[in-house]
């Protein structure tokens, strides 16, 4: 079956004139690629322009991919690096939500994280919003190690760093997402009272 | 020195020494800062993992592939058409067009007296003699300027190569 081919099989295919394979590996790719792109872009149109440019790029690139590393970390430094130039041309502010006239402080910020109170709203709603306003860096760090099956050497691969500073980094962006998701869930809170 | 929140993650990812592994977890076990702080990361680190990937349009890798399809269809056709077929046909043109040469010249001395060819043509018609317009002089002529010719286009042709090979 098409689907349990790996990585590698289908770029073989790919090489040798199967189009149709590429369009396997998107769907394949496609959900991570995307939710990348959306770390740094922060609208859903310009994550899908950034995605379909990187598997362009991706498809362009395969006869020099050589697989000493995972196909998924090749695929992610092209990520990595079209998000940044899309960056740098859109000029988006990367500044973190913190700086937002919008964004209600809590006094109170040593409790302890509870989403037991507020229920009326899903977890991974109070997440996703909390990952949004993390920097693009830190967003995309966390995302890497959680969803994408990377350890800490293909993460620093990947952003070009090493594997240390993405010990560190890893670190200080759950510490970030642990203060916004406390502190959404606070407002929430707040709010409910 | 690491702070206990930093011990603790190392610890939950598995990226302690054996002996730091040991250490913490006799830590978590005797410890209720610890303890406490280790639940807390843990229920953390699950809410984390289980963060939900998004998902693109329904049109999405139909429309990766129809942009890579474009883009091949655009290749222009000088750089889809094979190099080595108008290789072939060239060295083909080349060799026919030496061989030729070559034979006519080899039997010109012979053939450029024999051009008493017996046709019957009108009176009123009066042919040019061929014999005084190709003479051996004039085929050398012919030869040097085709060789001069050949010079030139192929000086041209390596002027235009050596740029494109740079750039």
């Amino acid at each position: 079956m098409q689907s349990k081919l790996s990585d590698i099989d289908l770029i073989e295919q790919i090489l040798a004139g199967n189009q149709q394979a590429y369009a396997d590996l998107v769907k394949r790719h496609q959900r991570f690629v995307f939710t990348l792109a959306l770390r740094f872009s922060k609208n859903r149109e310009d994550a899908e322009e950034i995605a379909q440019d990187c598997f362009i790029k991706a498809y362009r690139a395969l006869a020099s991919y050589g697989g000493q590393s995972k196909f998924s970390t090749w695929l992610y430094t092209i990520v990595y690096n079209t998000a940044m130039t899309f960056l740098r041309k859109k000029r988006v502010a990367t500044d973190s939500i913190d700086d937002e006239a919008t964004f209600i402080q809590v006094e109170n910020n040593e409790s302890a994280y509870d989403a037991h109170n507020v229920e009326n709203k899903s977890r991974s709603f109070y997440l996703n919003r909390a990952i949004a306003q993390l920097l693009p860096d830190d967003a995309t760090i966390i995302t890497l190690f959680y969803k994408g099956e990377q350890s800490l050497e293909e993460i620093a691969q990947t952003l070009g760093m090493e594997a240390n500073t993405v010990k560190v980094k890893l670190f200080r962006a759950r510490q970030r997402l642990k203060d916004k998701l406390e502190r959404n869930l606070k407002h929430e809170v707040k709010e409910l009272i | 020195m690491n702070t206990i929140e930093e011990q603790l993650w190392n610890y939950i990812d598995g990226n302690c020494t054996p002996a730091g592994q040991d250490a913490i977890a006799r830590l978590i076990e005797q410890d209720e800062a610890y303890s406490k702080k280790y639940q807390e990361l843990l229920q953390l680190n699950l809410e984390f993992a289980s963060m939900e990937l998004d998902e693109p349009s329904m049109a999405f890798t139909y429309n990766v592939m129809e942009t890579i399809r474009t883009e091949n269809a655009r290749q222009p056709l000088k750089a889809a058409i094979d190099k080595r077929i108008i290789m072939g046909i060239a060295v083909f043109f080349v060799f026919t067009i030496l061989a030729l040469l070559v034979y006519t010249f080899a039997n010109t001395h012979s053939q450029l007296s024999a051009f008493d060819i017996k046709v019957k043509i009108p009176a009123a018609i009066k042919l040019p003699n061929a014999a005084n317009i190709f003479t051996r002089q004039a085929f050398k002529w012919f030869i040097m300027f085709d060789v001069v010719l050949a010079l030139f286009l192929s000086d041209s042709y390596l002027r235009r190569k050596k740029p494109t090979k740079h750039a």
